[in-house]
C-alpha cells in the first residue's frame, strides 16, 4: 500500500499498489552476494593488518644477507614494492587495483598473483575432487553401516578406525604411505604431477588427467593418474575418518524417529527404509560437514602437498607466508574466503533439495 | 527385495575396496616416479626447491643457481669441485693488472646464443651493467665494478678498489651473459634507473636467452624446471638431452634414491640422512657451511654477552666434537669462520676444544654467577640438521659450566629481523658463502662492518690487532698470501670476536652408480648438470 497526494490541500488518496515480488532464490542470492563482498573486503583489511603486525620485514625475507647490508639495494626493493609508503596508502593502492581485478605482483615469483592462482588452483582441485568423491562414497556407506549396527562389533570397529584416522597426523600418514606403496611395493610414484620424461598436456582445465585425456595423450593421462594415487589416498583416509563420525551420529538420530519405526512397522523393506527415509533425512548435517571438508581441501593441504611435491595452493600459501609476500598472501586469503563462501552457498542450496521442509521455511 | 544390514555391510566393504582398487591397483607396474617416455636421455635432479627466479640478474637461491649455470655462460667458470682456480668459459683468456684493479678479457670467437645470433662484447657489457644496476640480491658482488669494451671481442672490467677476486666473481651464475637485444626487447634495462625500470624478470623466468649448454623448456617454480640441450651450443654437447630439476621433500628424496636405478641425482641428502643409503650410490660432498654462535657485544643489549670473559667462558664450555657428531658424515668441529671448502680455511688440527674447568674459572673472573641469556635460533632444518637439536646440545654444554641458556626458537624471518636489528643477545645460525671467496667475511664480519654491527661489534669494541689483521687481508693482492692472512685473521677472531664457530658441515650430491661428473661444487650451482654423463 502507498499513500499519495493528489495536489489539493488536505486531499489524500490511498491506492493499492501491485506488490513487487522478488523470487525468493534471487533475493537469497543477492543477499549472499552482498555478504560475500563485505566478507572479502573484511578479509583484505584483516590480512593486510595481520601481515604488517606480525614480526618480520619482507625485505629480510626476500633479499640475501649480503644484499641486506647494502642500503641502496634495500631502498630499491622497498621502492619497487611500495614498502616505502605509509601503510594506509599501501592498502588503498591495493584496494584500487583489486577493484580493477588486479591482485598485484608476487614478490616471490615475479608473476601476477592471479596468474599464480590460475596455475596452482587446478592442481589442488585435481586432488580435492577425487578425494571428495571417494570420501563421500566410503564415508556415507561405512557411517550408515555403523549406525545400523549400533553397539555391535562392526560399529566399534568403525568408531575406532575413525578415531585413529582423525588422530593421525597427515605428514606421518603421507610418509608411511610413501614408504609402503612407493618404497616397499613400488606400486606408485613418489611425488610430483608427472614423471620426468613427460611434458604437461596443453592447458585447458589445468588438471593434467583431464587435459591429457582431452588432448588424446593417454600415456600422459595414465601417468598423471598414477601420480594422484598416493596423495589422494592420504587425503581420502583423513576425510573419510571425519565424515564417518558425522554420518553415523546423524543416522543414529534419524533411526530414533517415529516415522522410521512406523516405516518398519508397515513392513517396508529395509532397503527402502534406509534409502528413502534414513539416508535422505540424515544427509543434511553430512552435507554441511562435507562442504567444509571440501572447502578445506580446496584451500590447500600444505603438508601433504609438500611431501608429495604437489604444486598446489597449499604450497603456494606456505611459501608466500614464509616470504611475507603480501600480495600473494592477500590473493590466497581472498581465494580461500571465496571458496568457503561458494561452498557454503552450495550447501545451503543443497539443503533445500535434500529436505523440502527447509525449502519451505 | 529387502536389504539386510549384512548386505549393507558387504556393500560398504565392496565400495571401500573398489575405491582402494581404483586408486592403487591402477598403478601396478609403476616404477617409482621415473617411468617415462624418453627417460634414457633424461637426467633427473631431485631437490627441495629454493627458487624464486631464473633471471641471472636476480638469482641467488640454490635451485635457481643450478639452473642458471646451465642456461647462461659466464666469462669464467669452475670445473668439478674445484673453486680455487677459475677457468676460461666465454673468455678464452684474461689478464690482471698489477694493482688488481683492471681485468681484460678476450672473448672466445664463434660463440652464439641459443637462437643462433653471435655473442659479442656488447652483450657482456649490457649483462654486467644490468646486474649491477637492477640492484637485486646478487648486485652487491659487482657494486664496485665497472665494465666497458675495447672492441667486439675484448671486455675490460675495472674495480674501484684492488680486488684480486674479480675473476671469481665473474664465474658466478648471476654474471651470466644475456642476449642484449632480446633482453631489451622484453623490458631489460642496464642504466642507472634499471632498479625501477627493468621489467624483464617475468620473461626471463620462462625464456632463456643465453649461450649455455641448455635452454629452458619449462619453469614451474613449485614443481619442476625442465632444461633441454641447446642445439647451438658452442662447446661440447652435454650427454643428457633433457634435465629435470624436480621439487622433492628431503625425506622423499632419500626414499627415491634408494629405489633409483639410473640417471638420478639428489642434492639435499647430507649428514645423518646419508646413513642407510645403498652402497651402490655415489656421493660427492664438500664442507662448505659453518655454524656459529654470535654474542652481542653491546652492553645495552646484554651486560652478560658483552662481557669478554663470558665470551671466552662460553667458548671453553662447548663440546665441539659432540656437536660435529650431531651433523653426521662430512662434519667437523669448528676451526674458523672460513669453511674447509674455501681458500684460507684453518686446518682441522686447530679446531676449538672443550675445557669446562677453564669455563668456570673465566665465569668467576667475570664476576658472573649463574648467568642467564636468551638464546635465539631459527626453528628450521638446514642441510639435514635440525638447528633445535644443536641448540639444545649447546644449552646442555653451557649448563655444565654454570651458564643458563634459555632456548628461543623463532620463525626464520623473525630471527633474521631480530638479528638484523641488533637485538639478539645470543644467536645461532648457519653460514654459506654467496661466492667462493672468503673475503666477503672480512667485508661483513670484521669489526664495524654491517654484520658485525648487528652484534654490536664496533671498531672501538674490538681488539686493534683484529682490525689490523682484517685490513692486511684486503691489502694483500697475492692470492696465496691472502689466504695465509685470512688464517691469521681467523685465529685472532677465535680469541675475542663475538663469533664462536661450532662446526662445519658438508653439502652432498648423491647420484646413481651409472653417472659420471656428479661432483658437488661450492661455487653456488651445487652440480654442473652439463658435466654429468654416463659411464
Amino acid at each position: 500500500m502507498t499513500t499519495v497526494h493528489n495536489g489539493e490541500p488536505g486531499a489524500v488518496t490511498t491506492t493499492a499498489s501491485r506488490p513487487r515480488r522478488t523470487h525468493p532464490l534471487l533475493a537469497f542470492l543477492a543477499k549472499r552476494l552482498a555478504i560475500t563482498a563485505g566478507l572479502l573486503l573484511g578479509v583484505t583489511v584483516v590480512t593486510f593488518g595481520l601481515v604488517n603486525v606480525v614480526p618480520g620485514d619482507p625485505v629480510t625475507a626476500n633479499l640475501s644477507d649480503q644484499a641486506l647490508n647494502d642500503p641502496a639495494t634495500v631502498a630499491a626493493f622497498r621502492e619497487k614494492w611500495g614498502l616505502d609508503q605509509p601503510l594506509w596508502q599501501q592498502y588503498l593502492h591495493y584496494l584500487g587495483n583489486l577493484f580493477r581485478g588486479d591482485l598485484g605482483i608476487s614478490q616471490q615469483t615475479g608473476r601476477a598473483v592471479l596468474d599464480d592462482l590460475v596455475r596452482y588452483v587446478p592442481a589442488t582441485m585435481e586432488l580435492a575432487i577425487p578425494t571428495m568423491v571417494l570420501a563421500l562414497l566410503i564415508g556415507t556407506g561405512v557411517g550408515m553401516l555403523a549406525a545400523v549396527r549400533n553397539g555391535r562389533l562392526t560399529d566399534q570397529f568403525v568408531r575406532v578406525g575413525a578415531l585413529l584416522g582423525l588422530s593421525t597426523p597427515p605428514f606421518w600418514l603421507s610418509l608411511v604411505v610413501l614408504y609402503v606403496f612407493f618404497y616397499q611395493l613400488g606400486l606408485a610414484p613418489s611425488g610430483g604431477r608427472l614423471s620426468t620424461g613427460f611434458s604437461p598436456p596443453p592447458t585447458v582445465t589445468g588438471m593434467y588427467t583431464v587435459d591429457a585425456a582431452l588432448a588424446g595423450q593417454w600415456d600422459v593421462a595414465w601417468d598423471a593418474a598414477q601420480h594422484l594415487t598416493l596423495p589422494v589416498l592420504v587425503l581420502t583416509s583423513l576425510t573419510v575418518a571425519l565424515l564417518v563420525r558425522f554420518v553415523r551420529s546423524a543416522m543414529l538420530e534419524v533411526l530414533q524417529q517415529d516415522y522410521i519405526r512406523a516405516a518398519y512397522a508397515k513392513g517396508l523393506p529395509t532397503r527402502v527404509v534406509l534409502r528413502r527415509h534414513l539416508l535422505r533425512a540424515g544427509l543434511v548435517p553430512v552435507v554441511t560437514v562435507s562442504g567444509l571438508a571440501f572447502a578445506s581441501l580446496l584451500s590447500g593441504t600444505v603438508l601433504v602437498e609438500s611431501i608429495f611435491g604437489w604444486p598446489g595452493v597449499g604450497q603456494y600459501a606456505y611459501r608466500s607466508a614464509t616470504a611475507l609476500d603480501l600480495p600473494s598472501i592477500l590473493g590466497v586469503s581472498l581465494f580461500v574466503a571465496l571458496v568457503y563462501t561458494l561452498v557454503n552457498l552450495t550447501v545451503d542450496l543443497l539443503y533445500g533439495l535434500i529436505d523440502p521442509r527447509i525449502r519451505l521455511s | 527385495m529387502s536389504v539386510s544390514p549384512r548386505r549393507l555391510r558387504a556393500g560398504a566393504l565392496a565400495l571401500a575396496a573398489l575405491a582402494i582398487i581404483s586408486t592403487t591397483a591402477c598403478t601396478a607396474g609403476g616404477s617409482g616416479g621415473n617411468a617415462n617416455g624418453g627417460a634414457a636421455t633424461t637426467l633427473t635432479v631431485n631437490t627441495s626447491f629454493v627458487l624464486k627466479t631464473l633471471d641471472p640478474g636476480r638469482v641467488y637461491e640454490a635451485t635457481g643457481l643450478t639452473a642458471v649455470h646451465a642456461l647462461y655462460d659466464t666469462l669464467l667458470t669452475f670445473e668439478g669441485s674445484d673453486v680455487g682456480t677459475p677457468v676460461p668459459a666465454l673468455a678464452e683468456s684474461y689478464e690482471t693488472s698489477a694493482d688488481a684493479k683492471t681485468f681484460t678479457f678476450k672473448l672466445r670467437s664463434g660463440v652464439t646464443f641459443s637462437d643462433g645470433s653471435p655473442l659479442t662484447a656488447d652483450d657482456v657489457v649490457f649483462s654486467l651493467n644490468r646486474l649491477k644496476n637492477i640492484k637485486g640480491s646478487p648486485a652487491v658482488t659487482v657494486s664496485e665494478l665497472s665494465v666497458s669494451k675495447t672492441d667486439d671481442s675484448t671486455v675490460v672490467v675495472t674495480s674501484a678498489t684492488p680486488n684480486p677476486n674479480v675473476p671469481v666473481v665473474l664465474a658466478m651464475p648471476s654474471t651470466g651473459v644475456l642476449n642484449a637485444k632480446v633482453a631489451q626487447d622484453n623490458g631489460a634495462k642496464d642504466g642507472e634507473d634499471a632498479a625501477q625500470g627493468d621489467t624483464a624478470q617475468q620473461y626471463l623466468d620462462t625464456n632463456s636467452i643465453g649461450s649455455g649448454p641448455y635452454v629452458l623448456k619449462s619453469y614451474e617454480p613449485e614443481s619442476q624446471v625442465v632444461l633441454e640441450a641447446n642445439p647451438n651450443y658452442w662447446g661440447d654437447k652435454p650427454q643428457f638431452e633433457r634435465v629435470v630439476l624436480r621439487n622433492m621433500d628431503v625425506q622423499t628424496q632419500k626414499l627415491t634414491m634408494q629405489r633409483a636405478e639410473s640417471a638420478e641425482i639428489s642434492l639435499d641428502i647430507s649428514g645423518k640422512l646419508l646413513d642407510g643409503l645403498p652402497a651402490s650410490l655415489q656421493t660427492s660432498g664438500v664442507q662448505d657451511t659453518v655454524y656459529f654462535l654470535f654474542l652481542n657485544a653491546d652492553p645495552a643489549v646484554s651486560a652478560v654477552t658483552s662481557n669478554p670473559k663470558f665470551n671466552q667462558a662460553l667458548r671453553a664450555a662447548i663440546d665441539y666434537q659432540g656437536i660435529a657428531a650431531l651433523y653426521g658424515e662430512g662434519a667437523a668441529p669448528g676451526a674458523g669462520l672460513v669453511a674447509p671448502a674455501f681458500p684460507g680455511t684453518l686446518p682441522e688440527s686447530e679446531a676449538s676444544t672443550r675445557d669446562v674447568a677453564k669455563a668456570k674459572a673465566l665465569l668467576a673472573e667475570a664476576g658472573l654467577t649463574n648467568p642467564t641469556v636468551t638464546f635465539n635460533y631459527p626453528a628450521i632444518t638446514y642441510k639435514g640438521v635440525d638447528l633445535g637439536t644443536v641448540a639444545t646440545k649447546v644449552q646442555g654444554d653451557a649448563a655444565e659450566a654454570g651458564i643458563t641458556l634459555e632456548l628461543n626458537p623463532q620463525p626464520l624471518t623473525t630471527f633474521l629481523d631480530e638479528m638484523r636489528g641488533g637485538k639478539s643477545p645470543l644467536g645461532f645460525t648457519p653460514q654459506s658463502l654467496n661466492y667462493p671467496v672468503a673475503d666477503s667475511l672480512i667485508n661483513n664480519m670484521a669489526p664495524g662492518q654491517a654484520t658485525a654491527l648487528r652484534s654490536g661489534w664496533t671498531v672501538e669494541r674490538a681488539e686493534p690487532a683484529i682490525v689490523a689483521a682484517g685490513e692486511k687481508v684486503t691489502e694483500t693482492l697475492d692470492l696465496a698470501a691472502r689466504a695465509t692472512a685470512m688464517q691469521e685473521w681467523q685465529r685472532l677472531m677465535n680469541q675475542s670476536s663475538p663469533y664462536i664457530v661450532l662446526a662445519s658441515n658438508s653439502s652432498t650430491v648423491v647420484a646413481t652408480a651409472d653417472l659420471t661428473g656428479a661432483d658437488y661444487s661450492a661455487a653456488g650451482w651445487q652440480v654442473d648438470v652439463a658435466a654429468v654423463g654416463r659411464k
